[in-house]
């Protein structure tokens, strides 16, 4: 061991074997990876990500989404085992939960650049979230996740969005949001007491009308603190007005991206369970 | 050389002065390395708590881009592994070099480059990510633009660590120089070829995290570990006076290391789209990985058997032990984990990340620390100014990494047992994890107190505030000569340790 | 089997031929050299006059005492 070349020559072959069989063979074996027909006249699958799709992941990349969430469906053998409500013992929690049709392949990465297949599941599996949620539903979460699941804890994506003053009339594209949501973008706002009050004695009658037109006669009384809170609730759930939110190019790209994601759905002769 | 001639006192003080000459070479740029490693620790213990709060509290921080929970895991990462670990580490092989091959340090300026280049790359990567560069590409989320410099700068480390040794006057190649060695030779080959294949001539799909996972269990496996062992290999010894138990373990433990350790990498992909004799080879290479770890586990333990009194005694000692222990477990852990059994609870969970900080924090970074505790006085020639504050910084260091590894390991596992039953809502998951997810804010905020402890120790003592190392028999005070030495005046070749740099 | 996975196998095979080969030589060669001769030596080579096998070398800012037990006398020495 005095001698360094004889250090050098086994450092070089013990890593050099490492090589080879974790980086050239998979590279070897994988590299030309075609994709997939069942019949000549179908759609090659998968397609390379078009357009907006495109500049969606790469909000995606640069955002880190792929630290929470992962993009790669285990297969029906992978999971402990479980207790289904027959009492018979199972396994393939992934597919079960409704996060895909069929465990990922390698062939559904091909076009992928880069590949993020991601090792925390803080979220959901995202490889096949395009069958699950509509666009309007996506834009909702992304930019705050907490006016769809209380329980979240994904960060506010507030700042793919703005808010401007609406001109005319309501944008098509603008979110369908309660004031609570979009007063403080990001953030769930609620007045402090004082505030209400205020609120309460400037646009106490409109609110009022507003709730009986639209919810009817309260089952409580609203001159009393309880029922202002009550009131409150309300109010916070209608439009703030004069103000829209709207997605920025950013926000309708990475929506793309998301509903472009259905990577366990195409059924492949390989991903047999 | 009429070496019988020399009194003991005379050999002493001339085995002290070569090593002072050596440690004094070197100075420059080791401090140079430690002080930017220790503001990167800084920087990367703030990203930790900003991202560790954001899982607990959402609305912490969530208004603006720079700041979102993506960018921040990064860019801590960026600064934790590539600024504070890679920096303590070149440090480390830069200083442990030169005393093993006991030689001096020549053209010390290019290694002030080399550690400039890094910084700068490390400052790129964390800024360019906080500003949206981020490639999500796990441990080289680092932007493009910073890797020539990440290039440069090991080069030149490699380059000087390979020279240093080349010149040699002490014959014999310890145990920590073949890790060395090994160690800065392996890391610019995987840091080439995995951002060869990621980024410059992309591969396609999941060649992609196949490569990228095959650098990332490198870099632990072939960068930092083989380090930090190899540190243990040299301070444990060196501070307890005991050679090391059994030279055939070491050996043994380093060529099953190099051997096994960089086949492992695929079991962070166990259950996905990758071939499944790749799966199969990697966690056959974890299995067999408790045998480097069983040696090296060994060779510490019987050193330190008998001895464990001394850990009262030595900081030093106290946090490479603790991190020569934490190697021990860690390792076993991994291995264990690899298994498809329990790969398929723990994959994808904050268990997970609870074991890889028990690595990187409690193995990696407690011996780091033990290393500065040693070394730093050495190469400025001043005592630690506080054992109070020593004493802090191992507790809070101590406490809060066993804190964070219980706390995500109990909490993981159960999420990873839920996650695999579907009859569990999602909902029921996150808010399940809460609570240890709180808990780890508190272990990070421990040790974050600790790391300021050290850092205020590391200024005091680089500006020139602590005593003279005048205890024991290393030498940076004067000695007490026979007067009848043949030896002139000490004053002119000692001299007294100045305060620059 | 298609011609990509005989090569696959033919290359596993000729890999483990060629690096247990290696091996196998290296370490016959390190017998053969004698670099297993007087092995334990090497861990000796850390130590030096000054801070020679027995005498502790970290210690608290504020130690005050003398050297703990100083370790009993080895049968290792250090051949010059």
């Amino acid at each position: 061991m005095d001698r360094g070349m004889i250090l050098f020559v086994g450092v070089l072959l013990t890593f050099t074997s490492s090589w080879l069989g974790l980086v050239l063979f998979p590279f070897w074996q994988l590299q030309n990876q075609p994709t997939f027909q069942a019949e000549p006249e179908d759609e090659p699958y998968p397609r390379p990500l078009q357009g907006a799709a495109w500049t969606g992941m790469k909000v995606y990349q640069k955002n880190g989404c792929m630290y929470c969430h992962s993009q790669q469906v285990r297969s029906e053998r992978f999971g402990n085992w479980w207790e289904d409500p027959t009492g018979i013992m199972r396994t393939g929690g992934d597919i079960r939960r409704g996060w895909g049709y069929r465990r990922n392949v390698s062939r559904d990465y091909i076009h992928d650049n880069p590949t993020m297949l991601g090792t925390m599941r803080t979220g959901p599996d995202l490889a096949n979230i395009g069958n699950r949620y509509s666009a309007a539903w996506q834009h909702i979460h992304t930019y705050n996740p907490r006016a769809i699941n209380s329980w979240s804890i994904m960060p506010s994506f507030a700042f793919l969005y703005r808010k401007e003053r609406i001109v005319g009339a309501r944008s098509e594209k603008a979110l369908p949001l309660g004031r609570e949501w979009t007063v403080r973008p990001g953030y769930r706002w609620r007045p402090s007491p004082q505030e209400w009050q205020t609120i309460l004695q400037r646009y106490g009658d409109q609110i009022k009308e507003r709730f009986l037109l639209e919810v009817g006669p309260p089952t409580f009384d609203w001159n009393q603190p309880d029922g202002q809170n009550l009131l409150l609730d309300y109010w916070l759930t209608t439009p703030e007005e004069g103000w829209q939110i709207l997605p920025t190019d950013e926000a309708e790209a990475l929506v793309a991206y998301l509903l472009s994601l259905r990577k366990a759905e195409y059924p492949l002769p390989e991903a047999k369970e | 050389m009429a070496v019988s001639v020399l009194t003991r006192d005379q050999l002493r003080w001339q085995a002290a002065q070569e090593r002072v000459t050596i440690d004094r070479s070197c100075r420059g740029p080791v401090l140079a390395f430690c002080a930017t490693a220790l503001f990167w620790l800084l920087v990367g213990s703030l990203l930790a708590l900003v991202a560790s709060i954001k899982l607990h509290s959402p609305y912490f921080l969530t208004g603006s881009p720079t700041w979102t929970f993506g960018r921040v895991r990064m860019a801590h990462l960026q600064a934790v592994a590539l600024g504070w670990s890679s920096l303590a580490a070149m440090a480390a092989c830069l200083w442990l070099m030169c005393r093993l091959a006991r030689v001096e340090l020549v053209y010390p300026r290019m290694l002030y480059l080399a550690c400039a280049l890094w910084n700068i790359a490390t400052t790129l990567a964390v800024i360019g990510i906080l500003l949206g560069d981020g490639t999500s590409v796990e441990w080289l989320d680092a932007p493009t633009y910073s890797h020539p410099f990440f290039v440069a700068g090991v080069g030149l480390v490699t380059a000087w660590v390979v020279a240093t040794f080349r010149r040699r006057r002490e014959q014999h190649v310890y145990v920590t120089q073949w890790y060395i060695l090994a160690a800065v030779f392996w890391f610019p080959w995987l840091y080439t070829v995995a951002t060869l294949m990621i980024f410059w001539a992309p591969a396609t799909g999941v060649i992609q995290p196949i490569v990228n996972w095959w650098f990332n269990h490198n870099f632990l496996g072939l960068w930092v570990t083989p380090i930090g062992v190899g540190i243990a290999y040299y301070i444990i010894p060196k501070i307890l006076g005991r050679p090391i138990h059994s030279y055939y373990l070491s050996i043994t433990g380093f060529w099953t290391l190099a051997l096994f350790y960089s086949w492992a990498g695929m079991h962070h992909l166990i259950g996905g789209p990758i071939p499944a004799w790749l799966a199969t080879a990697s966690t056959v290479g974890s299995m067999m990985m408790f045998i480097p770890v069983i040696a090296v586990a060994i060779n510490h333990h019987m050193t330190m058997i008998g001895h464990f009194h001394r850990l009262k005694y030595s900081p030093a000692l106290r946090f490479t032990v603790f991190g020569a222990i934490a190697y021990t477990a860690v390792s076993f852990q991994g291995s264990i984990e690899s298994l498809k059994d329990f790969s398929e609870v723990a994959h994808f969970t904050h268990y997970t990340v609870g074991h890889a900080h028990l690595g990187v924090y409690g193995f990696l970074a407690m011996i780091l620390f033990g290393l500065y505790y040693y070394m730093i006085p050495r190469l400025t020639g001043r005592e630690w100014y506080s054992s109070q504050l020593i004493r802090l910084h191992f507790w809070c260091s101590a406490i809060g990494i066993t804190l964070y590894f219980t706390a995500l390991s109990i909490g993981g596992w159960w999420q990873g047992r839920m996650l695999n039953n579907p009859n569990v809502p999602f909902a029921n998951i996150v808010m399940y994890v809460q609570p240890y997810l709180a808990l780890r804010t508190v272990a990070g905020t421990i040790m974050t107190i600790g790391h300021i402890a050290f850092t205020t120790l590391f200024v005091i003592n680089i500006a020139g505030w602590g005593r003279h190392r005048s205890s024991g028999p290393t030498l940076f005070s004067q000695p007490p000569l026979p007067v009848s030495s043949p030896w002139p005046s000490t004053t002119n070749i000692i001299g007294t340790p100045s305060t620059h740099l | 089997m298609e011609s990509a996975d005989i090569a696959v196998l033919l290359t596993v095979v000729g890999s483990i031929i060629c690096f247990g080969g290696a091996t196998v030589l290296a370490l016959g060669w390190a017998f053969r050299n004698g670099q297993f001769d007087n092995f334990q030596r090497g861990a000796l080579s850390i130590f030096d006059a000054d801070e020679p096998v027995g005498e502790p070398t970290d210690f608290f800012p504020d130690y005050r005492g003398h050297t703990p037990d100083p370790d009993p006398p080895h049968h290792w020495t250090r051949e010059t």
